[in-house]
């Protein structure tokens, strides 16, 4: 799909057709996330590479993000064979990773378990109070640019364009989201989560990519007008419980259930959880698959999806150009998958046959 | 399709481009340069091109257009074969791993460079993929190009040109 300026006109079309919805579209399907129970979770890592390679290095991301509200990390341990076993935190952002280093010998072999719960999460998003509010270095870090994200020159005439007829934070915030639904898709060509090189999408005009691109987009946007926000890196857990096919896990074995979520902050409501990626998800991927904006599932997630997330997901991060401690090599623009080297050389996350890790998850007793 | 115009020189603004298709590059001293690794190994410098008509191409094995091109560079590769021009194709910021792979089933006569972590494309102000520039035979840009281009619509006469191109149309 190629944007072009036509596009601009559903920018302004998109939140007045949605309010024209009949009502009866939405309500059709029930979508409604709220903080009730927490879950506990335990998510199993298991890593393994070819023996006799040369000296061969390990970083497993680990659900260490913590917000009282929604996620608490329990711990991980684990069972290896390596040299050198360490759990590491990228300074910036405060990514938590178990670093691995074997020397050659034995085939290198590691097993990470975490614990962790899980809450739903939902904004009032009618009801300002008094959130904690940022630090200015909180502010300055969600607001700035990274390798990928920058926030000038198109990413900024994007969001300007976006955000001309909205007066408050909340009405920008929400147009870059509609407009995200409305001009974006998901491509099941992309490999794996996506890159996030928003520049390459909007020049291109091919605003086509999974999560790691459509949400880092959103982040990208909304930095660039002042907004703070983030990805949030991450992982699907369970199923979803409100008959989302798409946007749960179908097996214990989640090695490929990476996901990507983005968040805004706004003043009187705090960190918003959005994702207009999954909007996306849907669309493709709810059965029977291409569905139409209209469709009554899709509607129900658009709507949803601004301002609550169902948590049958696990947050790892929010880290961005990541360098991976011990390495020579470059930084990761994101760290949601296991990462390797050999002999100096970074392995193929993404591929299998090079790389290989199981990643499995269960639901604990809730609480 | 993009439409290959020729870029400003590389001093002629500060970070700003007359053309609007491309930011000034940073190249040291003006001059295109890079030094990175192919996928067996050997390293490449730019400079040991001097004499020959260059293609950079910049690409990704993510970059769907790419995909097709590279094929295309092979062609125009073995059409220019008596005329000394020289490809490289930049890997940008992908694992070595990756991008080995990626061409065990298409393996190409011309070095694919790998620019992990990104630091010659953001040098070179690439700011999607595929971009190309041509470079004459004192390594001076001539030509770029932003997105996907047909090379099998062009001769190597047409690269060795001084003369500004004739616009391609979509």
């Amino acid at each position: 799909m190629t944007w072009n300026r036509r596009n601009f006109l559903q920018a302004g079309l998109s939140t007045s057709l949605i309010a024209a919805l009949p009502r009866g579209a939405a309500a059709q399907h029930v979508f409604t996330p709220k903080p009730d129970a927490w879950r506990n979770f335990e998510m199993v890592t298991r890593v393994e590479l070819a023996k006799g390679q040369g000296a061969t290095q390990a970083w497993v991301p680990l659900p260490s993000f913590s917000e009282p509200e929604w996620t608490r990390p329990m711990g991980s341990t684990w069972q290896t064979n390596a040299r050198v076993a360490a759990l590491v935190r990228d300074p910036k952002y405060g990514a938590e990773m178990l670093h691995l280093a074997w020397d050659g010998g034995e085939a290198p072999m590691a097993e990470v378990t975490s614990k962790f719960a899980t809450r739903d999460r939902a904004v009032d998003l009618a009801k300002v109070g008094t959130p904690t509010p940022l630090s200015a270095d909180e502010r300055k870090l969600y607001t700035g640019a990274t390798e990928l994200i920058p926030t000038e020159g198109i990413v900024k005439q994007t969001a300007d364009m976006i955000t001309a007829r909205a007066r408050s934070e909340h009405a920008k915030a929400r147009a870059m989201y509609e407009w995200i639904v409305d001009n974006t898709f998901r491509n099941p060509k992309t490999r794996g989560c996506g890159v996030g090189d928003i520049v390459a999408m909007l020049k291109s005009g091919d605003l086509s990519g999974k999560c790691a691109d459509l949400n880092a987009l959103y982040v990208g946007l909304a930095r660039s007008v002042g907004l703070p926000a983030r990805d949030v890196y991450g992982i699907r857990v369970a199923p979803s419980k409100f008959g989302y096919r798409s946007l749960g896990t179908s097996s214990p074995i989640i090695s490929k259930a990476q996901h990507c979520r983005a968040e805004v902050y706004l003043t009187g409501l705090g960190w918003v959880p959005v994702d207009p990626a999954d909007v996306r998800k849907v669309v493709l991927e709810e059965p029977p698959g291409n569905l139409p904006l209209s469709d009554a599932k899709v509607a129900a997630a658009r709507t949803t999806l601004f301002g609550a997330w169902e948590m049958n997901w696990a947050a790892y991060n929010v880290a961005h150009d990541v360098k991976l401690p011990g390495s020579t090599g470059p930084a990761v623009e994101f760290l949601m998958y296991p990462q390797a080297e050999v002999a100096g050389a970074r392995l193929d996350s993404l591929d299998p046959d090079t790389f290989k890790y199981v990643i499995t998850s269960k639901e604990l007793t809730s609480s | 399709m993009a439409n290959p115009v020729p870029p400003p020189p590389a001093q002629a603004t500060e970070g700003k481009s007359a053309s609007s298709l491309v930011e000034a590059p940073q190249w040291a001293d003006g001059k295109p340069s890079f030094v990175l690794d192919d996928i067996t190994g050997t390293r490449h410098d730019l400079s040991g091109s001097s004499g020959r008509v260059v293609l950079v191409h910049f690409f990704a094995t993510w970059c769907e257009p790419c995909r097709e091109e590279l094929p295309a560079l092979q062609r125009l590769l073995e059409r220019s074969r008596n005329s000394g021009l020289a490809i490289f194709a930049v890997s940008v910021g992908e694992p070595d791993a990756r991008v080995r792979r990626f061409f065990e089933p298409m393996p190409m006569n011309f070095p694919i460079v790998l620019d992990r972590d990104r630091a010659t494309s953001k040098t070179w102000r690439v700011e999607m993929l595929p971009t190309t520039y041509v470079l004459d035979r004192d390594l001076k840009p001539r030509l770029v190009v932003e997105g996907e281009f047909h090379w099998d619509r062009v001769t190597g006469e047409q690269l060795f040109d001084t003369t500004p191109p004739v616009r391609q149309d979509r």
